[in-house]
Protein backbone atom coordinates (compact mmCIF):
# COMPACT_ATOMS: atom_id res chain seq x y z
CA UNK A 1 0.00 0.00 0.00
CA UNK A 2 0.97 3.38 -0.83
CA UNK A 3 0.20 7.07 0.19
CA UNK A 4 1.27 8.94 -2.34
CA UNK A 5 1.58 13.09 -1.80
CA UNK A 6 -1.51 12.87 0.43
CA UNK A 7 -2.54 16.41 2.37
CA UNK A 8 -5.03 16.32 4.53
CA UNK A 9 -6.04 19.46 7.38
CA UNK A 10 -8.37 19.78 9.98
CA UNK A 11 -9.54 23.85 9.45
CA UNK A 12 -5.85 25.55 10.13
CA UNK A 13 -3.85 22.37 11.14
CA UNK A 14 -1.93 20.60 8.72
CA UNK A 15 -1.63 17.03 9.38
CA UNK A 16 -0.24 15.68 6.24
CA UNK A 17 1.35 18.01 3.42
CA UNK A 18 2.10 15.87 0.48
CA UNK A 19 3.64 12.90 2.26
CA UNK A 20 4.36 9.97 0.90
CA UNK A 21 4.43 6.54 2.49
CA UNK A 22 5.35 2.97 1.19
CA UNK A 23 3.80 -0.18 3.40
CA UNK A 24 5.24 -3.58 1.51
CA UNK A 25 2.34 -5.88 1.15
CA UNK A 26 2.33 -8.54 3.67
CA UNK A 27 4.27 -6.35 6.65
CA UNK A 28 3.74 -4.79 9.36
CA UNK A 29 4.37 -1.06 9.44
CA UNK A 30 4.36 0.51 13.26
CA UNK A 31 3.29 4.06 13.30
CA UNK A 32 4.46 6.04 16.27
CA UNK A 33 4.20 9.77 16.99
CA UNK A 34 3.23 12.68 19.52
CA UNK A 35 -0.42 12.89 19.94
CA UNK A 36 -2.61 15.06 17.45
CA UNK A 37 -0.07 14.53 14.81
CA UNK A 38 -2.00 11.95 12.49
CA UNK A 39 -1.73 8.63 13.13
CA UNK A 40 -5.30 7.95 13.32
CA UNK A 41 -6.43 10.15 10.47
CA UNK A 42 -4.09 8.01 8.60
CA UNK A 43 -5.27 5.12 10.17
CA UNK A 44 -9.01 6.20 8.78
CA UNK A 45 -7.64 6.92 5.18
CA UNK A 46 -5.98 3.56 4.78
CA UNK A 47 -9.67 2.63 6.01
CA UNK A 48 -11.52 4.18 3.67
CA UNK A 49 -13.62 6.60 6.16
CA UNK A 50 -11.59 9.64 5.58
CA UNK A 51 -10.51 10.86 2.05
CA UNK A 52 -7.53 12.89 1.77
CA UNK A 53 -7.76 16.57 0.74
CA UNK A 54 -5.37 15.53 -1.87
CA UNK A 55 -2.74 12.98 -2.97
CA UNK A 56 -4.03 9.17 -3.80
CA UNK A 57 -3.70 6.16 -1.73
CA UNK A 58 -2.65 3.20 -3.67
CA UNK A 59 -3.49 -0.13 -3.01
CA UNK A 60 -1.93 -3.14 -4.26
CA UNK A 61 -4.90 -5.53 -5.63
CA UNK A 62 -4.30 -8.47 -2.56
CA UNK A 63 -4.60 -5.44 -0.55
CA UNK A 64 -8.76 -3.79 -1.78
CA UNK A 65 -12.16 -4.95 -0.45
CA UNK A 66 -12.41 -4.67 2.73
CA UNK A 67 -10.45 -3.90 6.05
CA UNK A 68 -9.81 -5.24 9.49
CA UNK A 69 -10.01 -2.56 11.85
CA UNK A 70 -8.93 -2.76 16.05
CA UNK A 71 -9.67 -0.37 18.20
CA UNK A 72 -8.39 0.78 21.31
CA UNK A 73 -11.43 -0.67 22.89
CA UNK A 74 -12.17 -3.94 21.94
CA UNK A 75 -16.10 -2.96 20.84
CA UNK A 76 -17.92 -5.78 20.59
CA UNK A 77 -22.14 -6.08 20.69
CA UNK A 78 -22.93 -6.01 23.96
CA UNK A 79 -25.97 -8.57 23.69
CA UNK A 80 -24.26 -10.94 21.73
CA UNK A 81 -22.28 -14.13 22.68
CA UNK A 82 -18.33 -14.25 22.18
CA UNK A 83 -19.07 -16.62 19.13
CA UNK A 84 -21.96 -14.49 17.76
CA UNK A 85 -19.70 -11.30 17.67
CA UNK A 86 -17.26 -12.96 15.85
CA UNK A 87 -19.50 -14.76 13.72
CA UNK A 88 -21.14 -11.81 12.46
CA UNK A 89 -18.42 -10.26 10.88
CA UNK A 90 -18.53 -13.11 8.28
CA UNK A 91 -21.41 -13.03 7.09
CA UNK A 92 -21.73 -10.84 4.14
CA UNK A 93 -18.79 -13.13 2.91
CA UNK A 94 -19.47 -16.14 3.56
CA UNK A 95 -23.17 -17.62 3.13
CA UNK A 96 -22.12 -21.38 4.27
CA UNK A 97 -23.18 -21.63 7.77
CA UNK A 98 -20.56 -24.27 8.41
CA UNK A 99 -18.09 -22.55 6.84
CA UNK A 100 -18.43 -19.75 9.35
CA UNK A 101 -18.79 -21.84 12.40
CA UNK A 102 -15.27 -23.18 11.06
CA UNK A 103 -13.54 -20.14 10.81
CA UNK A 104 -15.24 -18.39 13.63
CA UNK A 105 -14.55 -21.46 15.83
CA UNK A 106 -10.76 -21.64 14.61
CA UNK A 107 -9.85 -18.09 15.77
CA UNK A 108 -11.56 -18.39 19.06
CA UNK A 109 -9.49 -21.32 19.54
CA UNK A 110 -6.62 -19.34 18.67
CA UNK A 111 -6.82 -17.12 21.14
CA UNK A 112 -7.77 -19.33 23.99
CA UNK A 113 -11.15 -18.50 24.40
CA UNK A 114 -12.97 -21.63 23.02
CA UNK A 115 -14.24 -22.76 26.36
CA UNK A 116 -16.12 -19.37 26.07
CA UNK A 117 -18.31 -19.28 23.54
CA UNK A 118 -21.63 -18.65 25.41
CA UNK A 119 -20.67 -15.59 27.48
CA UNK A 120 -21.11 -12.05 26.63
CA UNK A 121 -19.24 -9.42 26.82
CA UNK A 122 -19.55 -7.52 30.43
CA UNK A 123 -19.00 -11.72 31.62
CA UNK A 124 -15.61 -11.34 30.12
CA UNK A 125 -12.32 -9.11 31.47
CA UNK A 126 -10.09 -6.39 29.18
CA UNK A 127 -8.34 -8.60 28.26
CA UNK A 128 -10.60 -11.44 26.89
CA UNK A 129 -12.90 -8.80 24.94
CA UNK A 130 -9.98 -7.39 23.10
CA UNK A 131 -8.80 -11.02 21.82
CA UNK A 132 -12.39 -11.63 20.68
CA UNK A 133 -11.99 -8.58 19.06
CA UNK A 134 -8.54 -9.76 17.34
CA UNK A 135 -9.88 -12.94 16.69
CA UNK A 136 -12.79 -11.22 14.84
CA UNK A 137 -10.18 -8.66 12.88
CA UNK A 138 -9.02 -12.13 11.91
CA UNK A 139 -11.51 -13.99 11.11
CA UNK A 140 -13.29 -11.09 9.12
CA UNK A 141 -11.57 -11.84 5.19
CA UNK A 142 -9.37 -8.54 4.78
CA UNK A 143 -6.41 -7.96 3.37
CA UNK A 144 -5.61 -4.85 5.34
CA UNK A 145 -5.16 -4.87 8.36
CA UNK A 146 -5.53 -2.09 11.34
CA UNK A 147 -4.70 -1.76 14.16
CA UNK A 148 -5.70 1.65 16.70
CA UNK A 149 -3.52 1.37 19.53
CA UNK A 150 -5.46 -2.11 20.84
CA UNK A 151 -2.84 -3.00 23.63
CA UNK A 152 -3.39 0.10 24.95
CA UNK A 153 -3.98 0.83 28.86
CA UNK A 154 -3.47 -2.63 29.31
CA UNK A 155 -1.43 -4.08 32.60
CA UNK A 156 2.20 -5.47 30.99
CA UNK A 157 1.67 -9.67 31.20
CA UNK A 158 -1.94 -9.25 29.33
CA UNK A 159 -0.52 -6.90 26.73
CA UNK A 160 2.73 -9.94 26.05
CA UNK A 161 -0.21 -12.68 25.89
CA UNK A 162 -2.14 -10.27 23.36
CA UNK A 163 0.71 -9.33 21.56
CA UNK A 164 1.40 -12.79 21.10
CA UNK A 165 -1.82 -14.38 20.57
CA UNK A 166 -1.88 -11.48 17.39
CA UNK A 167 1.54 -12.44 16.05
CA UNK A 168 0.88 -16.28 15.82
CA UNK A 169 -2.77 -15.12 14.02
CA UNK A 170 -0.03 -13.10 11.89
CA UNK A 171 2.10 -15.34 11.01
CA UNK A 172 -0.54 -17.66 9.90
CA UNK A 173 -1.66 -15.56 7.36
CA UNK A 174 0.45 -12.78 7.08
CA UNK A 175 -1.78 -9.11 5.90
CA UNK A 176 -0.64 -5.52 5.21
CA UNK A 177 -1.05 -4.27 8.75
CA UNK A 178 -0.38 -0.38 9.96
CA UNK A 179 0.07 -0.50 13.65
CA UNK A 180 -0.64 2.26 15.42
CA UNK A 181 0.98 2.57 19.17
CA UNK A 182 2.71 4.89 21.25
CA UNK A 183 4.40 2.84 23.27
CA UNK A 184 8.07 2.35 21.00
CA UNK A 185 9.05 -0.87 22.12
CA UNK A 186 5.43 -2.37 20.92
CA UNK A 187 6.35 -0.66 17.85
CA UNK A 188 10.12 -2.11 17.46
CA UNK A 189 8.64 -5.82 18.28
CA UNK A 190 6.12 -6.14 15.91
CA UNK A 191 6.91 -3.50 13.21
CA UNK A 192 8.54 -4.58 9.97
CA UNK A 193 9.19 -0.99 9.71
CA UNK A 194 8.95 1.55 12.53
CA UNK A 195 8.03 5.09 11.06
CA UNK A 196 7.55 8.28 13.67
CA UNK A 197 5.25 11.09 12.37
CA UNK A 198 5.70 14.33 13.48
CA UNK A 199 6.45 16.67 10.36
CA UNK A 200 3.25 17.05 7.77
CA UNK A 201 5.82 16.55 4.66
CA UNK A 202 7.82 13.44 5.64
CA UNK A 203 8.12 10.75 8.71
CA UNK A 204 10.84 11.97 11.52
CA UNK A 205 11.80 8.69 11.24
CA UNK A 206 11.86 5.48 9.39
CA UNK A 207 13.54 2.50 10.20
CA UNK A 208 13.42 -1.42 8.89
CA UNK A 209 13.81 -3.27 11.73
CA UNK A 210 15.88 -6.47 9.83
CA UNK A 211 16.25 -8.56 12.62
CA UNK A 212 13.39 -11.76 12.55
CA UNK A 213 10.60 -11.44 14.53
CA UNK A 214 11.08 -14.32 16.34
CA UNK A 215 14.66 -13.48 17.00
CA UNK A 216 14.22 -10.24 18.63
CA UNK A 217 14.87 -8.85 22.19
CA UNK A 218 14.31 -6.02 23.34
CA UNK A 219 17.59 -6.19 25.40
CA UNK A 220 19.55 -6.02 22.24
CA UNK A 221 22.27 -3.54 21.28
CA UNK A 222 20.83 -3.33 17.87
CA UNK A 223 17.05 -2.42 19.44
CA UNK A 224 17.96 -0.84 22.28
CA UNK A 225 19.99 2.02 20.14
CA UNK A 226 16.65 1.63 17.90
CA UNK A 227 14.53 2.56 20.77
CA UNK A 228 16.52 5.58 22.01
CA UNK A 229 16.80 6.84 18.79
CA UNK A 230 12.64 6.44 18.55
CA UNK A 231 12.20 7.97 22.06
CA UNK A 232 15.09 10.44 20.98
CA UNK A 233 12.91 11.13 18.04
CA UNK A 234 9.67 11.25 19.71
CA UNK A 235 10.87 13.89 22.43
CA UNK A 236 11.87 16.16 19.97
CA UNK A 237 9.10 16.37 17.80
CA UNK B 1 -30.47 -12.99 53.32
CA UNK B 2 -30.44 -9.03 51.85
CA UNK B 3 -33.57 -9.85 50.37
CA UNK B 4 -35.61 -11.31 53.21
CA UNK B 5 -34.40 -7.82 54.99
CA UNK B 6 -35.66 -6.09 51.68
CA UNK B 7 -39.19 -7.87 52.11
CA UNK B 8 -39.17 -7.47 55.58
CA UNK B 9 -39.17 -3.68 55.39
CA UNK B 10 -41.81 -3.25 52.77
CA UNK B 11 -44.05 -5.35 54.79
CA UNK B 12 -43.62 -3.69 57.87
CA UNK B 13 -44.42 -0.37 55.57
CA UNK B 14 -47.04 -1.55 54.10
CA UNK B 15 -48.69 -2.62 57.12
CA UNK B 16 -47.52 1.04 58.52
CA UNK B 17 -49.75 2.67 55.70
CA UNK B 18 -52.49 0.70 56.80
CA UNK B 19 -52.23 1.40 60.56
CA UNK B 20 -52.27 5.35 59.61
CA UNK B 21 -55.61 4.41 57.27
CA UNK B 22 -57.42 2.75 60.20
CA UNK B 23 -56.21 5.20 62.98
CA UNK B 24 -57.06 7.71 60.87
CA UNK B 25 -60.80 6.73 60.33
CA UNK B 26 -61.10 5.71 63.79
CA UNK B 27 -59.87 9.48 64.49
CA UNK B 28 -62.01 11.00 62.17
CA UNK B 29 -65.23 8.44 63.32
CA UNK B 30 -67.15 9.58 60.01
CA UNK B 31 -68.16 6.76 57.40
CA UNK B 32 -67.94 9.61 55.33
CA UNK B 33 -64.99 11.22 55.48
CA UNK B 34 -62.79 8.02 56.24
CA UNK B 35 -64.02 4.79 56.19
CA UNK B 36 -61.57 2.42 58.22
CA UNK B 37 -60.26 -1.19 56.73
CA UNK B 38 -63.22 -3.47 57.73
CA UNK B 39 -66.23 -1.86 55.47
CA UNK B 40 -63.85 -1.41 52.96
CA UNK B 41 -62.91 -4.81 53.02
CA UNK B 42 -66.83 -5.68 52.87
CA UNK B 43 -67.55 -2.86 50.18
CA UNK B 44 -65.14 -4.55 48.06
CA UNK B 45 -66.16 -8.39 48.40
CA UNK B 46 -69.80 -6.78 47.72
CA UNK B 47 -68.14 -5.37 44.84
CA UNK B 48 -66.54 -7.75 43.20
CA UNK B 49 -69.36 -10.13 43.63
CA UNK B 50 -71.81 -8.01 41.62
CA UNK B 51 -72.03 -8.98 37.68
CA UNK B 52 -71.34 -5.63 36.49
CA UNK B 53 -67.95 -5.72 38.02
CA UNK B 54 -66.20 -7.89 35.46
CA UNK B 55 -67.24 -5.65 32.67
CA UNK B 56 -66.50 -2.47 34.49
CA UNK B 57 -62.81 -4.11 34.99
CA UNK B 58 -62.36 -5.01 31.11
CA UNK B 59 -63.49 -1.85 30.04
CA UNK B 60 -61.00 0.25 32.09
CA UNK B 61 -58.71 -2.58 31.22
CA UNK B 62 -58.93 -2.44 27.48
CA UNK B 63 -59.20 1.19 27.05
CA UNK B 64 -55.60 1.18 28.98
CA UNK B 65 -54.24 -1.76 26.83
CA UNK B 66 -55.39 -0.03 23.43
CA UNK B 67 -54.23 3.58 24.53
CA UNK B 68 -50.73 1.81 25.62
CA UNK B 69 -49.73 -0.40 22.29
CA UNK B 70 -51.15 3.00 19.87
CA UNK B 71 -48.65 5.26 21.83
CA UNK B 72 -45.91 2.33 22.09
CA UNK B 73 -46.25 2.00 18.13
CA UNK B 74 -46.97 5.64 17.27
CA UNK B 75 -43.90 6.93 19.68
CA UNK B 76 -41.58 4.50 18.29
CA UNK B 77 -42.09 5.31 14.70
CA UNK B 78 -41.70 8.90 15.36
CA UNK B 79 -39.35 8.58 17.50
CA UNK B 80 -37.13 6.91 15.28
CA UNK B 81 -37.63 9.12 12.41
CA UNK B 82 -36.83 12.17 15.06
CA UNK B 83 -33.87 10.32 16.26
CA UNK B 84 -32.28 10.24 12.41
CA UNK B 85 -33.71 13.09 11.25
CA UNK B 86 -32.70 16.27 13.46
CA UNK B 87 -35.45 18.68 11.11
CA UNK B 88 -38.00 16.85 12.26
CA UNK B 89 -37.12 16.50 15.66
CA UNK B 90 -36.85 20.31 15.52
CA UNK B 91 -40.37 20.61 14.38
CA UNK B 92 -41.94 17.91 16.54
CA UNK B 93 -40.92 20.24 19.53
CA UNK B 94 -43.61 22.89 20.32
CA UNK B 95 -46.04 19.80 20.11
CA UNK B 96 -44.24 17.36 22.61
CA UNK B 97 -43.48 20.46 25.05
CA UNK B 98 -46.85 21.81 25.15
CA UNK B 99 -48.38 18.26 25.31
CA UNK B 100 -45.49 17.95 28.37
CA UNK B 101 -46.78 21.03 30.05
CA UNK B 102 -51.00 20.79 29.72
CA UNK B 103 -52.69 19.92 32.33
CA UNK B 104 -54.03 16.75 32.01
CA UNK B 105 -57.73 18.05 33.32
CA UNK B 106 -57.59 20.33 30.08
CA UNK B 107 -57.25 17.69 27.96
CA UNK B 108 -59.97 15.52 29.07
CA UNK B 109 -62.56 18.34 29.43
CA UNK B 110 -61.61 19.07 25.76
CA UNK B 111 -61.59 15.94 24.28
CA UNK B 112 -64.76 15.21 26.13
CA UNK B 113 -66.22 18.47 23.91
CA UNK B 114 -64.71 16.93 20.97
CA UNK B 115 -65.33 12.69 21.35
CA UNK B 116 -67.69 10.52 22.71
CA UNK B 117 -67.18 9.41 26.50
CA UNK B 118 -65.93 5.79 25.52
CA UNK B 119 -63.28 8.00 23.35
CA UNK B 120 -62.26 10.38 25.48
CA UNK B 121 -60.27 8.30 28.27
CA UNK B 122 -58.37 6.76 24.85
CA UNK B 123 -57.72 10.35 23.52
CA UNK B 124 -56.37 11.46 26.49
CA UNK B 125 -54.47 8.90 27.76
CA UNK B 126 -52.36 8.69 24.38
CA UNK B 127 -52.17 12.61 24.22
CA UNK B 128 -50.68 12.17 27.77
CA UNK B 129 -48.35 9.07 27.25
CA UNK B 130 -47.30 9.91 23.45
CA UNK B 131 -44.37 12.61 25.05
CA UNK B 132 -43.44 10.08 27.82
CA UNK B 133 -42.45 7.46 25.06
CA UNK B 134 -41.59 9.39 22.05
CA UNK B 135 -38.73 11.28 23.75
CA UNK B 136 -37.08 8.36 25.32
CA UNK B 137 -36.68 6.96 21.63
CA UNK B 138 -35.53 9.82 20.13
CA UNK B 139 -32.86 9.99 22.95
CA UNK B 140 -32.57 6.13 22.28
CA UNK B 141 -31.75 6.61 18.73
CA UNK B 142 -29.12 9.87 19.06
CA UNK B 143 -27.32 7.84 21.70
CA UNK B 144 -26.69 4.78 19.72
CA UNK B 145 -22.88 4.15 19.84
CA UNK B 146 -21.11 5.74 16.96
CA UNK B 147 -17.96 3.18 18.08
CA UNK B 148 -20.03 0.59 17.47
CA UNK B 149 -21.98 1.96 14.70
CA UNK B 150 -18.37 2.43 12.20
CA UNK B 151 -17.64 -1.32 13.44
CA UNK B 152 -20.43 -2.87 12.26
CA UNK B 153 -20.19 -0.55 8.44
CA UNK B 154 -15.92 -1.55 8.82
CA UNK B 155 -16.42 -5.22 9.35
CA UNK B 156 -19.72 -5.28 6.68
CA UNK B 157 -22.41 -6.18 9.02
CA UNK B 158 -25.85 -7.05 6.92
CA UNK B 159 -28.23 -4.25 7.34
CA UNK B 160 -30.79 -6.80 8.98
CA UNK B 161 -28.05 -8.14 11.39
CA UNK B 162 -27.04 -4.47 12.04
CA UNK B 163 -30.89 -4.38 12.90
CA UNK B 164 -31.51 -6.85 15.31
CA UNK B 165 -27.51 -7.24 16.82
CA UNK B 166 -26.86 -3.58 17.45
CA UNK B 167 -29.65 -0.69 17.06
CA UNK B 168 -32.85 -2.93 18.94
CA UNK B 169 -30.58 -4.05 21.95
CA UNK B 170 -29.34 -0.34 22.07
CA UNK B 171 -32.70 0.64 22.09
CA UNK B 172 -34.03 -1.87 24.22
CA UNK B 173 -33.47 -0.41 27.05
CA UNK B 174 -34.59 3.04 26.39
CA UNK B 175 -37.72 1.44 25.06
CA UNK B 176 -38.32 -0.14 28.41
CA UNK B 177 -38.17 2.80 30.23
CA UNK B 178 -40.29 4.70 28.12
CA UNK B 179 -43.43 1.91 27.80
CA UNK B 180 -43.35 1.22 31.69
CA UNK B 181 -43.58 5.01 31.89
CA UNK B 182 -46.28 5.43 29.83
CA UNK B 183 -48.14 2.37 30.75
CA UNK B 184 -48.58 3.95 34.48
CA UNK B 185 -49.39 7.16 33.13
CA UNK B 186 -51.97 5.52 30.70
CA UNK B 187 -53.77 4.11 33.43
CA UNK B 188 -53.94 7.13 35.74
CA UNK B 189 -55.27 9.47 32.79
CA UNK B 190 -57.79 6.51 31.69
CA UNK B 191 -59.29 6.09 34.92
CA UNK B 192 -59.28 10.17 35.48
CA UNK B 193 -61.08 10.50 31.71
CA UNK B 194 -63.50 7.97 33.13
CA UNK B 195 -64.37 9.81 36.32
CA UNK B 196 -65.06 12.86 34.41
CA UNK B 197 -66.86 11.57 31.16
CA UNK B 198 -68.71 8.65 33.39
CA UNK B 199 -68.86 6.23 30.52
CA UNK B 200 -71.71 3.25 30.85
CA UNK B 201 -68.39 1.14 32.31
CA UNK B 202 -65.18 1.74 33.82
CA UNK B 203 -63.67 1.46 36.71
CA UNK B 204 -63.45 5.53 36.54
CA UNK B 205 -67.34 6.18 36.04
CA UNK B 206 -68.29 3.88 39.08
CA UNK B 207 -65.88 5.86 41.45
CA UNK B 208 -67.79 8.90 39.70
CA UNK B 209 -70.84 7.33 41.19
CA UNK B 210 -69.82 6.17 44.08
CA UNK B 211 -68.97 10.03 45.03
CA UNK B 212 -71.95 11.73 43.75
CA UNK B 213 -73.77 8.69 46.35
CA UNK B 214 -71.44 9.90 49.30
CA UNK B 215 -69.91 5.89 49.52
CA UNK B 216 -66.58 6.80 50.32
CA UNK B 217 -65.86 2.83 51.27
CA UNK B 218 -66.67 2.20 47.15
CA UNK B 219 -64.98 4.74 46.53
CA UNK B 220 -61.73 3.88 48.23
CA UNK B 221 -62.66 0.23 47.09
CA UNK B 222 -62.58 1.09 43.49
CA UNK B 223 -59.57 3.09 44.29
CA UNK B 224 -57.74 -0.14 45.38
CA UNK B 225 -58.74 -2.29 42.30
CA UNK B 226 -57.11 0.82 40.01
CA UNK B 227 -53.84 0.85 42.08
CA UNK B 228 -54.27 -3.28 42.31
CA UNK B 229 -54.96 -3.11 38.15
CA UNK B 230 -51.87 -0.83 37.89
CA UNK B 231 -49.70 -3.21 39.84
CA UNK B 232 -50.95 -6.29 37.75
CA UNK B 233 -49.87 -4.32 34.78
CA UNK B 234 -46.38 -3.24 35.76
CA UNK B 235 -46.22 -6.79 36.83
CA UNK B 236 -47.47 -8.11 33.68
CA UNK B 237 -44.79 -5.59 31.80
CA UNK B 238 -41.98 -7.29 34.03
CA UNK B 239 -43.09 -10.57 33.07
CA UNK B 240 -42.89 -9.72 29.59
CA UNK B 241 -39.68 -8.06 29.66
CA UNK B 242 -38.01 -11.11 31.80
CA UNK B 243 -39.38 -13.61 29.30
CA UNK B 244 -38.15 -11.57 25.99
CA UNK B 245 -34.78 -11.92 27.56
CA UNK B 246 -34.63 -15.31 28.80
CA UNK B 247 -36.08 -16.32 25.26
CA UNK B 248 -32.81 -14.25 23.80
CA UNK B 249 -30.77 -16.00 25.90
CA UNK B 250 -31.78 -19.79 25.21
CA UNK B 251 -31.55 -18.10 21.13
CA UNK B 252 -28.87 -17.47 21.51
CA UNK B 253 -27.46 -20.10 22.97
CA UNK B 254 -28.81 -22.18 20.84
CA UNK B 255 -26.89 -20.44 17.95
CA UNK B 256 -23.45 -21.20 19.73
CA UNK B 257 -22.18 -24.45 18.60
CA UNK B 258 -19.87 -26.92 20.59
CA UNK B 259 -16.11 -26.05 20.40
CA UNK B 260 -15.22 -29.69 20.49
Amino acid sequence: MQFLEISKRYEQNVVFDHFSLDIPAQTILSVVGPSGEGKTTLLQMAAGLLEPDAGIIRKEASEEGSVSYLFQESRLLGSSTVYANVELALRRSHSSETQRRQITLHYLAMVGLSESLTLYPAQLSGGMRQRVAIARAFAHPANLMLLDEPFQSLDIKLKFSLVDAFLRLWEEQPRTTLFVTHDPKEALMLGDAVCCLGDPKKPLWYQQIDIPRNARNITDAKMLAWEATLVRTLVNA
Amino acid sequence: MQRVKRNLVLLISSLLLLLIWQVGSMMLDSQILLPGIPPVAQALRTLIAQPPFAHNLLSTALRALQSFLIIVISATVVGVLAGRFEYLSIALRPFVTTLKAIPVMSIILLAFIWFSSGTVPLFSAFLMGFPVMYVQIEMGVRQLDRNLDQMCTLYEFRPSDKLLHFIIPSMTSWFIAGSRTALSMVWKVVIAAEVLTVPRYGVGARMQLAQVQLQTDLVLSWTLIAVMLTALGDLLFDALVHLVAYLKRKIDARGVPCSS
